[in-house]
């Protein structure tokens, strides 16, 4: 899996024009880290809208070539190997996609009060309000418009609650696998400063999402 | 004891199989809920003997108060016991839209109230909004592919399908070799079967 896109593109080089698909690796290879990033990571991160929107155009591009080689009657393997390398890159999109609704669906309270909602493309943004919309309104039904007054509350568990307590959050201090793309140096893994590690260069690490935090999220870091 | 009867709601909850729902336990919801009211009823009761014994309710510190104290903690209690409960089972409600489709197996419809299945319909009304202004459909193509195509066997008499630029019959028991992404949404409905090799 890992290697998919790249093999995809070593095949018959003779009778099929590179040129038509050269931009292909960096595309992929992007959509990939998105998607690894994405799956790995407990929270929601910044939504790539450049990844997705070149990854849309390549898969289309990729779509006329298929297309293409078929009318013209290339050999039948070849066919096939585009057409898996296709069907890679619209799997990785579309769990992409697919990653990010449903930790929208889990969370979407969480995310819909706190600036994570910036994290959200503009259709993520319609889709959780409607999420949310639905939830209150179930819980409102089923359970909330039926308990006493001062305990009603959607967020709060009481009244006298002063923040809200009852929202389901991510848990941001799970261990994630990464692995560090360039040489960070001496990292504070806590407020303390007790624990301090080397980050080198492509070594890989077991850390605290917590701790990582801003280095996923500024892109010195990699989940896999 | 205070609380017993919500703990119930949540063991239920947590006896299931992952993923499993069993019926809407109605009875016991409704338990909780007049637990709640009675609850509530005492607390009243003792923060308003407080008040008529003309003492300030921020701090006094006598009986009435620890006890009204315990009410409001056991009800706080059971509304989050009532909320998980309802909360868990929509989260599983939810995740089916990716797993059946947005029409829900009878036998899956029985387990829910009415509720649940308003809440079902509206959420993948919000999902298939969302999909179409993407115009590229989400669920399908759920496990990564190995191979563009794919061996199955039809289970329940399907008909005649366009599948590309032809019409295949797609009869009970039949065998066919189809475009992995045309063969999925059967697979999923529970028509067709994927076979090994």
């Amino acid at each position: 899996m890992a290697s998919g896109s790249d093999e995809g593109l070593g095949f018959g080089s003779e009778d099929i024009d590179a040129s038509s698909i050269s931009a292909l690796p960096t595309e992929v290879e992007l959509l990939k880290r998105a998607w690894r990033n994405e799956k790995a990571s407990p929270e929601i991160l910044q939504f790539q809208e450049d990844v997705v929107t070149n990854a849309r155009l390549q898969i289309e591009h990729m779509e006329e070539t298929v297309e293409a080689y078929e009318e013209d009657g290339k050999d039948a393997l070849t066919v096939s190997l585009y057409q898996m390398d296709l069907d890679r890159t619209e799997f990785l999109l579309r769990s992409y996609l697919r990653t990010r609704l449903q930790k929208i669906e889990k969370y979407m309270i969480h995310i819909s009060k706190t600036e994570l909602w910036n994290r959200l493309s503009k259709a993520e943004q319609n889709f959780a309000t409607s999420c949310k919309e639905n939830m209150e309104n179930h819980l409102k039904q089923s359970v909330l418009s039926r308990l006493p007054y001062g305990y009603q509350d959607f967020c709060k568990q009481s009244i006298s609650s002063e923040e809200d307590d009852m929202v389901p959050q991510p848990q941001l201090d799970t261990f994630v696998f990464c692995k560090s793309k360039k040489t960070v140096g001496s990292f504070q893994l806590d407020e303390g400063g007790d624990e301090v590690v080397d980050l080198i260069a492509d070594d890989l690490y077991v850390l605290r999402y917590k701790s990582i935090k801003p280095l996923v999220e500024t892109g010195q870091i990699d989940l896999v | 004891m205070y609380g017993r009867t919500a703990s119930r709601l949540v063991k239920e909850l947590a006896s299931n199989e992952a993923n499993q729902l069993s019926s809407f336990n109605n009875d016991l919801v409704d338990q909780v809920i007049k637990e709640c009211d009675e609850h509530h009823l005492e607390l009243q009761n003792m923060m308003r003997k407080i008040q008529n014994e003309g003492l300030d309710i921020q701090t006094t510190r006598n009986a009435d108060h620890f006890g009204s104290v315990i009410h409001h903690l056991s009800l706080s209690r059971n509304k989050r016991c009532l909320m998980a409960y309802v909360y868990n089972r929509a989260q599983i409600i939810q995740d089916l839209r990716w797993k059946v489709g947005h029409t829900l197996p009878q036998e899956i419809k029985e387990k829910l109230n009415h509720r649940e299945v308003e809440y079902f319909k509206n959420h993948s009304d919000a999902l298939e909004k969302y999909i179409s202004g993407l115009d590229l459909d989400l669920t399908v193509d759920m496990v990564p592919p190995k191979d563009p195509y794919l061996k199955v066997r039809v289970l329940e008499d399907i008909g005649h399908v366009p599948l590309g630029d032809q019409s295949s019959n797609l009869a009970q028991h039949s065998i066919h070799f189809l475009k992995r992404t045309d063969a999925e949404r059967f697979i999923s409905l529970g028509l067709m079967e994927e076979l090994p090799g």
